[in-house]
């Protein structure tokens, strides 16, 4: 794991009260989001953006979706 | 061949060794156009604290030098998503960068006592469907009491720091009687000990507020752009 002690430099910094979960919520919640068709995949779950932002799911929860979809 | 992409920035030409990127790969800058894309080689990339945590040093890494628009955790593309993503949206993104360049966010919690949300009248005679939608709606930019408040707080906090603030955004999430707000602030890196200093003077003027401050923090709440071709089409992105 890395060390935010050393990963902070100066000494403004050195002295930020950073905490692991605002660390975590910063890097899962915010960020740049590409938009578009591009599939993200983390831990063997395919997560893909449809349309532009509209919908974020779980492609096997999309399939599921749409199956029952055609079964009603 | 996939790429693990952490953030951009405009002027970087090459990354420090010593910090490993995702799943501890090597972390290597990708010139697109005129803007420097940190990148890993990778196919996959597991949920996992080590992980999230590397692409938080990396971004942090990036950030002693320069400011990066961090891209959020999980971004895989391939070579030519990435270049089509850069090249369709240059103009935002050249934005952006020049936004955020030189400033840091810094983020401010605060709670105080809020009265209780009550249904409106028209949630009450809506149907199932209506109020599911309403509910959502409510979750994504809050009741109308949690707008107030959040244009209050607004005010207040643009009154209390407004020189010192570049950009802000507010996220208001009430609950029964306590209502949390964060609030993040873009703030020129050069005046962060001022802004520090103020929310200091604005905590113990203001006790009720229960103001926590923590920063500096690579612009992540700023990243996000307006795609040039949703703005060519009427859609809000």
């Amino acid at each position: 794991m890395p060390d935010f002690d050393q990963i902070l430099v100066g000494e403004e910094w050195e002295s930020t009260d950073v905490s692991l979960l605002e660390t975590l919520d910063h890097v899962l919640n915010r960020g740049m989001v590409i938009a578009g068709e591009i599939t993200i995949s983390v831990a063997d779950i395919d997560l893909i953006f449809v349309g532009l932002n509209i919908l974020v799911s779980s492609v096997e929860t999309a399939h599921d979706v749409l199956r029952k979809r055609e079964t009603e | 061949m996939k790429l693990y992409a952490y953030c951009l920035c405009a002027d970087l030409d090459a990354f420090d060794k010593s910090v490993s990127g995702v799943s501890a790969a090597a972390v290597r800058v990708l010139k697109m156009e005129d803007i420097s894309v940190l990148v890993s080689d990778c196919e996959a990339v597991p949920v996992t604290q080590e992980n999230m945590l590397a692409h938080a040093a990396v971004v942090r890494a990036v950030f002693t030098r320069t400011t990066p628009v961090p891209f959020r955790f999980g971004t895989l593309a391939t070579e030519q998503q990435l270049y089509t993503f850069i090249t369709t949206n240059k103009r935002a993104l050249a934005n952006k960068l020049a936004h955020v360049r030189g400033c840091v966010e810094m983020d401010l919690k605060t709670t105080w006592q809020s009265s209780n949300p009550s249904p409106t009248k028209s949630d009450a005679v809506a149907g199932p469907g209506t109020a599911f939608l309403l509910e959502k709606r409510r979750e994504l930019v809050g009741d109308d009491q949690a707008l107030a408040e959040r244009a209050e707080l607004s005010t207040l906090l643009r009154t209390e720091l407004g020189s010192l603030i570049k950009d802000e955004k507010i996220g208001l999430g009430p609950s029964e009687k306590t209502a949390l707000a964060k609030v993040y602030h873009l703030v020129e890196s050069a005046r962060m000990k001022e802004y520090r200093a103020r929310v200091e003077e604005l905590r113990a003027q203001r006790p009720e507020l229960q103001l926590e401050v923590s920063g500096p923090w690579p612009p992540y709440s700023f990243a996000n752009i307006e795609l040039e071709f949703g703005s060519q089409f009427g859609v809000s992105c």
